[in-house]
């Protein structure tokens, strides 16, 4: 076998002893047994024997299926719509169009500027125009082909920038623009006059597809009380019930939505759900039957959101020493037909304040002005993915610094170090970075691992008769935990019972990331139980207080401050119990592998926990525990976007080594370094799982992936001809984890699941461009487009 | 109309009769309920439909249902002997799991790789299961399972 885990990966805690600072946790003496262990996941082994059930396969007797007649055009007004063919034909149970929509028309994750049925005009190819739900997929389908609609067609805008101009076509009543929003600190143009390079370039990124394994499926089934039950694969479940219930107009608690394991989300089952769910739920509702939506591959890329593109066009002041004295950008930030997640919820949520938040990178940065529009288009709709608008600027920024590193003949890392945030740095937002800032660290671990100086001397052909040449590159990133949006409170309640077992209601959802195995080892910790006495129950929006969506990398971080809470008012049961059993102060207690004893006399009696619970109940005590906990307040000025939007960050470098072959532009990463500051790694295996995959996904941000658009209508719907990384694309990836403390997560922690594929793209990109001289500047670096940086430079370095 | 055909699944010899416009997957699915084959894209691009079909691993969305009459088929539900087969083992014991909806396919490319090769290299394991996607895991751990159950089973044999 070749290098294998244990000597590949490292993990190296920075800051333990100031874990006693956390505002929530107190370290137990017996240290910690469970939080930091690699615990199996808890559903690992039903999906490898085949035994975990998706959506796709629930039992589907009694199910009417709801198909969705989309719209051909990408901007047209609707005329007429005739169903009553599709009435006609035997097996179909319902043809409905706008007006059948029982309550409000329309849904969204921020703005609900959806309609489930199109009235009066379409917005983009793909917007639903008809709904029908027959006795099967066959019928339903050919329903749709009997529905007539007259259409006229409107001009249709496909770039933010003709959108934002003057006489436009108007894709909404409010107008093409959503946002400008501004970001101003100090003087950017006194910071230019100090500078002894100014760079001014232009980036690009493209529309991408989440591409998880798991094609859209949902359901709608109305109960016997009229409470409308809707269940699908979805990380939001509290958002699908708030868009189902004014969509049947009918108050939340007659809406009630369940989790069915996902098969891959990354954002985009963020969005999906509420639009299927709603769907469906219309259906069930005027049939009163349950109502299966299921998309094909290539409707859902037809009609779900993608990862937002961006032109961002930059102006980077550096002094010949490297030190960075003014950053401008202005960004246009496509949100496509409609506005899903890319609208500010105040002060700091949505994509796009996140995206301009995030855009002058980590570092000190004295002068930063940032204009950034977020606009409608006539293409599909940009919504969460994994990132959430911090990819794309990372790709501006981390090109940028390269490009003013060559300018200057400065090393890449030099710049990097020379402007990097460290304790006590100020954000382009003015937050002051006063805790769990490994950035620098991050950048040291990794430069060492990769051996970066040596690797970097050794650039250039890599065989004798020059057809390839090698290349590294380096970037650096920082990913906000939580999102921002002032209200973002996550619930979780844990029950003890009198035999020692526990169960964890949380709404946090699982799509592979490893929540439900993670949350409960915090909930074992924190008890002082063994891993297999909690049993999770799924999110359920009956069962588990309001957790919040499963995204912006606030999993683990936020839901594990609510489950510690639960468990502390549970423990003031047991602490009282316990020290009357013992004979000790409370303080005394320990909570540990299901004993409880005196810390002063660890070696005295001990007391078996469920002894301890059984007690407490049998008094009357309160062995149900509810927390709650919220980050620290989020601000950012609406103004001058100033203040501190998210709590804390997480910070990582990359470094990729790449082989281009400079006659065809393909490329290869032959090698990988990344290196993380979470905080404190939960489940180390979990988390290094979250850094290959996030590898992988800006890897394919960086070479192959791109929804390709023409006239508003995507020419690569299928995994055909939409390319992801496969085995042989991946390099062999070393993940270094360092833990600097976040003094307001669960035994430190931070958020992870996004981190990861932020640097990567540019990490990439910017060893293709130091290996064969050619910069992509608009993405993918696919070897066409590899090919004609080459050529432009009238081909590769010669030395 | 409808075909009849007769073959093996996991060791079961099984007669039905079949829409000619049905896949095999469609057949495992919804005729004879094996639900750990998955589609991901219906077009034999992803793996998530892979069974080992004559000993090869193979999309069951490609092959036309009638094409499986004589056949023999395993799928992921035919590995497991009361306990988990080793490369399922492998698969949970190196975290090779995250969402898993690609797991059952992946699980079965490696498995028909093993049999026909019992200790291959890196290289030849990324290329044999090149065509099962996955967007979770990176494909590292998945690696590393392959490499884990094949060290396995030749301890085994030298024991």
């Amino acid at each position: 076998m070749s290098q294998n885990s244990e000597e590949k990966r490292q993990v190296k805690t920075l800051e333990r002893e100031r874990l006693d600072l956390g505002r929530l946790v107190k370290v137990g003496e017996a240290g910690l047994r469970i939080v930091g262990d690699s615990v199996r996941r808890t559903d690992d082994v039903l999906k490898a024997t085949g035994k975990l059930k998706y959506a796709a396969d629930y039992p589907q007797e009694g199910f009417l299926h709801g198909k969705i007649l989309r719209s051909p055009y990408p901007h047209a007004l609707i005329r007429s719509i005739d169903v009553s063919k599709a009435r006609e034909l035997p097996g179909v149970v319902c043809a409905l169009t706008g007006g059948d929509v029982p309550g409000r028309n329309g849904f969204g994750a921020i703005l609900p500027d959806q309609p489930v049925i199109c009235q009066d005009k379409v917005r983009y190819i793909g917007d639903g125009v008809a709904l029908v739900a027959a006795e099967s997929e066959r019928i339903a389908q050919k329903a749709l082909e009997l529905i007539r609609v007259e259409y006229e067609e409107l001009p249709a805008v496909f770039d933010p920038r003709d959108a934002l101009a003057e006489g436009a076509p108007k894709i909404h009543e409010t107008g093409n623009q959503i946002s400008l929003d501004k970001l101003r600190k100090g003087d950017v143009e006194a910071g230019f006059a100090q500078a002894d390079v100014i760079l001014e370039r232009t980036y690009q990124v493209p529309f991408l597809e989440h591409a998880y394994m798991e094609p859209d499926c949902c359901w709608a089934i109305p109960q016997p009380d009229g409470t409308m039950m809707v269940e699908g694969p979805m990380q939001a479940p509290f958002a699908v019930r708030r868009n189902v219930a004014p969509v049947l107009g009918v108050p939340i608690n007659m809406v009630r939505a369940r989790q069915i394991h996902m098969g891959g989300g990354f954002g985009g089952k963020e969005d999906s759900p509420i639009d299927l769910c709603c769907r469906a739920a219309v259906l069930a509702k005027h049939t009163g039957r349950p109502v299966r939506i299921s998309l094909e591959r290539e409707e859902v890329t037809l009609q779900t959101c993608k990862r937002h593109p961006m032109i961002m066009e930059l102006k980077v002041g550096v002094t010949k020493d490297g030190k960075l004295t003014a950053f401008k950008s202005t960004v246009y930030d496509e949100q496509g037909a409609y506005a899903s997640l890319g609208p500010k919820i105040p002060p700091a949520g949505g994509s796009h304040v996140h995206a301009m938040v995030m855009s002058p990178g980590p570092y000190e940065i004295e002068n930063c002005w940032v204009d950034a529009y977020l606009c409608y288009t006539n293409h599909p709709y940009g919504g969460a993915m994994r990132g959430f608008g911090a990819p794309q600027v990372h790709i501006a920024h981390e090109q940028m610094m390269d490009e003013l590193a060559a300018e200057l003949g400065m090393d890449p890392v030099d710049i990097r170090r020379k402007n990097a945030f460290k304790l006590g740095s100020k954000t382009a937002t003015s937050q002051v970075l006063d805790q769990s800032v490994g950035l620098r660290e991050t950048l040291d671990a990794c430069e060492e691992r990769f051996g970066w100086s040596q690797r970097s001397d050794s650039a250039g052909w890599v065989d004798a008769a020059k057809t390839k040449r090698r290349g590294v590159g380096v970037a650096m990133g920082w990913y906000r935990t939580s999102i921002g949006t002032g209200g973002d409170a996550c619930g979780a309640n844990v029950h003890v019972h009198e035999d020692g077992s526990v169960i964890l209601y949380s709404g946090i959802t699982e799509m592979g990331q490893g929540a439900f195995t993670v949350l409960p080892q915090i909930c074992a910790e924190a008890l002082g139980v063994e891993l297999e006495d909690v049993r999770l129950v799924k999110p359920d929006t009956d069962l588990v207080p309001e957790s919040g969506p499963t995204v912006g990398s606030r999993s683990t971080t936020l839901m594990g401050n609510a489950i510690i809470l639960a468990c502390r008012q549970v423990r003031e049961s047991l602490d009282q119990k316990a020290a009357e059993m013992l004979g000790v102060e409370p303080e005394r207690l320990v909570f540990c592998g299901r004993k409880v004893f005196d810390r002063d006399n660890p070696d005295g009696k001990a007391l078996e926990f469920r002894q301890v619970a059984a007690a407490a109940m049998a008094s009357g005590m309160r062995l149900i525990g509810q927390g709650w906990w919220a980050p620290p307040k989020a601000s950012l000025d609406p103004e001058t976007g100033q203040g501190s939007p998210y709590f804390v960050y997480t910070y990582s470098t990359h470094m990729a080594e790449v082989e281009v072959d400079v006659q065809t532009g393909e490329v290869t990463v032959t090698d990988y370094v990344a290196a993380f500051d979470v905080g404190k790694a939960i489940n180390p295996k979990a988390l290094e799982g979250q850094i290959e995959g996030g590898v992988a996904m800006g890897l394919g941000y960086a070479l192959m992936e791109k929804v390709v658009l023409e006239n508003g209508m995507p020419q690569n719907m299928s995994l055909q001809n939409y390319l992801i990384p496969t085995m042989l694309d991946m390099p062999d990836l070393k993940p270094l984890v360092l833990e600097q403390t976040n003094q307001h997560g669960p035994y430190g922690a931070k958020g992870i699941g996004e981190m990861p594929n932020i640097p990567a793209t540019p990490a990439v990109i910017n060893a293709v461009a130091n290996a064969c001289g050619g910069r992509v500047r608009s993405l993918p670096a696919n070897p066409e487009a590899v090919f004609w940086a080459i050529r432009e430079l009238g081909g590769p370095p010669q030395d | 109309m409808k075909i009849p055909i007769e073959f093996v699944v996991n060791g079961e010899p099984q007669a039905l009769f079949v829409k000619p416009n049905h896949t095999l997957l469609d057949v495992l699915r919804d005729d004879l309920g094996l639900l750990g084959a998955k589609k991901g894209c219906g077009e034999g691009k992803c793996g998530t439909c892979t069974v080992i079909m004559d000993g090869k691993p193979v999309n069951s969305c490609l092959i036309l249902a009638p094409r499986a009459d004589g056949s023999d088929i395993i799928t992921v539900e035919g590995l497991a002997d009361g306990e988990p087969h080793p490369m399922q083992k492998a698969f949970v014991e190196q975290g090779a799991v995250q969402c898993g909806f690609c797991t059952p396919g992946m699980i079965m490319t490696a498995c028909a790789l093993l049999d026909e090769k019992s200790d291959p290299s890196e290289e030849e394991i990324r290329l044999a299961l090149s065509g099962n996607l996955c967007r979770c895991t990176g494909y590292a751990k998945i690696v590393e399972a392959v490499q884990v159950c094949a060290q396995r089973i030749q301890q085994d044999k030298g024991a």
